[in-house]
């Protein structure tokens, strides 16, 4: 016999209790990976808007923690352009708005120039491309168009506008599949915004050092500024930390670990009283065990083996019932537009490893307590 | 058997940690290499706490015990000592319910260097022993309480011990069982030189060691070979 098979043996013979830890661990981990992996998702689509597209640099208002509600006079965008090293630069005007009767709370409605290069990576799978003169067109997302049970032709009602739906799109990118665009000029008269973008999206020149380069471009475009010789108060940024400082991502991924830090503790409870309670029930033969002359440090490999193991399986079914989980979500129309049905490897890894941790911390105290027990106070146990 | 003491306990007492019960008072005992020795005494007087001490399975709060002349408080490693050096027999048998008997023998070779194949073999060896190889795949529960001390017996030989300590170990037997077993401490004691300590109530368990020290209230009040016992009954009928 394998020290492994003895070990399994222990935790086969308490089937329900068994059951019930993983089940608990199982939960704690599905809670961390479904979540962190939805804000991780989050975080790779928006960033994925801007990376497949090449754009090196952002540019939003300057101390802006909510880039939504960033304004920047849209003449700017000429001043960026004839910077050297730019090649393209493309304005964006970005709202959320709500379709009540599709119950569709958040929607991202975006506002390109007709010549905007954006536009590139659209699939048009019904209708046809904005053109300039669009000035009541809008296009959907095939998520979008999915979820309103709208087709290309079709007027569609947005913020009391009336708009015609010219052609619906696939996107590379679930975001945006969940998006519409229109041109910039129609979401600026609607939303009141008249010569205000949100901010640009910035590519340069292919050099061999592209780094550099951004720093460089970047340094330029926050020293611009207005022809009465005031600063613009932009500030442009590398997309990764543009991404990674969006308040919206912060958030979710803040609330994404406070939950799932509370559900952690709970598995880790679940784990110490499991572990703590077999101790208690097994004293007498822990008792037998030190009294043949196991020493302690096997004893502690004992408690603590089996509490891994406890984990690891909780741990295999929460990441393969998280993964399920988030792929279903995206047939959910409130929020199949924003979450990938993926979840990456990383964050599975996480979840692995933090039930690694649950397994560790829960069964220290137990293994601790079994390995101090003194042999002949375990055999007189009852 | 030599002459040379294996275990010797000098002045050794033990007072449980309440502090109300002086287990053991002085107690100072010689046991040879290769000797049999049957402690007895009534409930309370301190046999299995005196075992106990020398198995290292406990401490004295006074005095010492000596294993092969050394001291046991200065042994790094109690555990891995009680491993290969003694082996324990108790009244309860104390066998792994879900594990079968081949699979229990097992249990303290864990903590030697056997390989899994050696210590499956040796396991299949020492049930053959104790007469218990046609059960080596059954559990605890389907065994009868004799086949199980003597299953017990066969853990406590897994790591060649030179020492083997006994409590009660034919407490919960029937007669037969307990003849059984008793046949086979004589086998290891005669035909291995073990070095046997047993703690029993019965008159006639104690009469196959041979030399019984008798405990009372944690003292010892006898010591005597058989043969001098044997001596002394003779001379006390002539």
């Amino acid at each position: 016999m394998r020290f492994h098979q003895f070990i399994l043996k222990n935790v086969f013979q308490r089937k329900a209790r068994s059951a019930l830890t993983m089940l608990g661990v199982g939960i704690a981990v599905m809670a961390v990976v479904a979540l962190v992996g939805i804000a991780d998702g989050f975080e790779r689509s928006f960033r994925e808007l801007y990376e497949r597209r090449g754009v090196d640099l952002l540019v939003v208002r300057a101390g802006s923690s909510e880039h939504l509600s960033s304004s920047v006079p849209q003449q700017v965008g000429k001043q960026i352009r004839e910077l050297p090293g730019v090649r393209a630069v493309s304005p964006g005007l970005m709202d959320v708005v709500s379709f009540e009767q599709a119950n569709l709370t958040s929607v991202l409605l975006q506002g390109w120039t007709a010549d905007s290069f954006l536009f590139d990576n659209l699939t048009i799978l019904d209708g046809r491309r904005l053109r300039a003169d669009d000035d009541a067109g809008v296009m959907l997302g095939t998520i979008l168009a999915r979820n309103l049970g709208k087709h290309a032709g079709e007027s569609l009602e947005i913020a009391n506008g009336r708009f015609e739906i010219v052609g619906i799109y696939e996107s590379f990118n679930p975001l945006e599949n969940g998006s519409a665009v229109m041109l910039i000029s129609s979401l600026q008269s609607l939303m009141d915004r008249p010569n205000q973008v949100t901010g640009f999206q910035v590519v340069l020149d292919d050099v061999p050092d592209k780094k550099a380069s951004i720093e460089r471009v970047r340094t330029a475009i926050n020293a611009l500024h207005s022809p009465q010789g005031r600063p613009w108060g932009i500030a442009a940024t590398p997309t990764r930390d543009y991404v990674r400082g969006t308040s919206q991502i912060r958030m979710a991924e803040a609330m994404a670990w406070m939950t799932s830090i509370i559900a952690l503790i709970i598995g880790i409870v679940g784990v110490l009283n499991t572990m703590i309670m077999s101790v208690f029930e097994r004293t007498r033969e822990i008792g037998i065990l030190r009294a043949i002359g196991w020493r302690k440090s096997r004893v502690v490999r004992l408690i603590l083996y089996e509490s891994l193991l406890l984990s690891i399986v909780g741990a295999v079914a929460g990441i393969a019932s998280a993964v399920l989980l988030t792929y279903a979500l995206t047939w959910w129309p409130m929020v199949n537009g924003l979450i990938r049905g993926d979840v990456a490897p990383s964050v599975m890894i996480q979840g692995f490893f933090i039930a690694l941790a649950v397994g560790l911390l829960g069964g220290a105290y137990p293994a601790y307590r079994g390995a101090h027990l003194l042999p002949t106070e375990a055999l007189r146990h009852e | 058997m030599n002459d040379t003491p294996l275990l010797r306990a000098e002045r050794l007492g033990k007072v449980y940690p309440d502090g109300q019960v002086n287990a053991l008072v002085e107690v100072t005992l010689s046991i040879r290499r290769g000797e049999y020795v049957a402690l007895m005494g009534a409930s309370g007087s301190g046999k299995s706490t005196l075992l106990n001490l020398l198995g290292a399975l406990d401490r004295p709060t006074s005095g010492e015990v000596y294993f092969d002349n050394r001291p046991l408080s200065q042994i790094d490693d109690p555990d891995g000592f009680r491993s290969k050096k003694i082996g324990f027999v108790f009244q309860s048998f104390f066998l792994l319910p879900t594990l079968t008997a081949l699979e229990n023998v097992q249990i303290p070779m864990f903590e030697g260097s056997l390989t899994v194949r050696q210590r499956a073999a040796k396991a299949a060896e020492l049930l053959d022993l104790v007469g218990m190889k046609d059960r080596a795949g059954h559990r605890p529960g389907q065994l009868s309480v004799g086949q199980r001390q003597r299953v017990a017996v066969a853990r406590a030989l897994a790591n060649d011990p030179i020492l083997l300590l006994a409590d009660e170990p034919t407490g919960n037997l029937d007669s037969h069982s307990a003849a059984a077993v008793l046949d086979l401490f004589d086998h290891l004691h005669r035909d291995k030189g073990m070095t046997i300590v047993l703690v029993t109530h019965g008159q006639e368990v104690a009469e196959r060691a041979e030399r019984t020290v008798r405990l009372r209230d944690g003292r010892i009040c006898a010591d005597e070979t058989r043969i001098a016992k044997a001596a002394r009954q003779a001379a006390a009928t002539s």
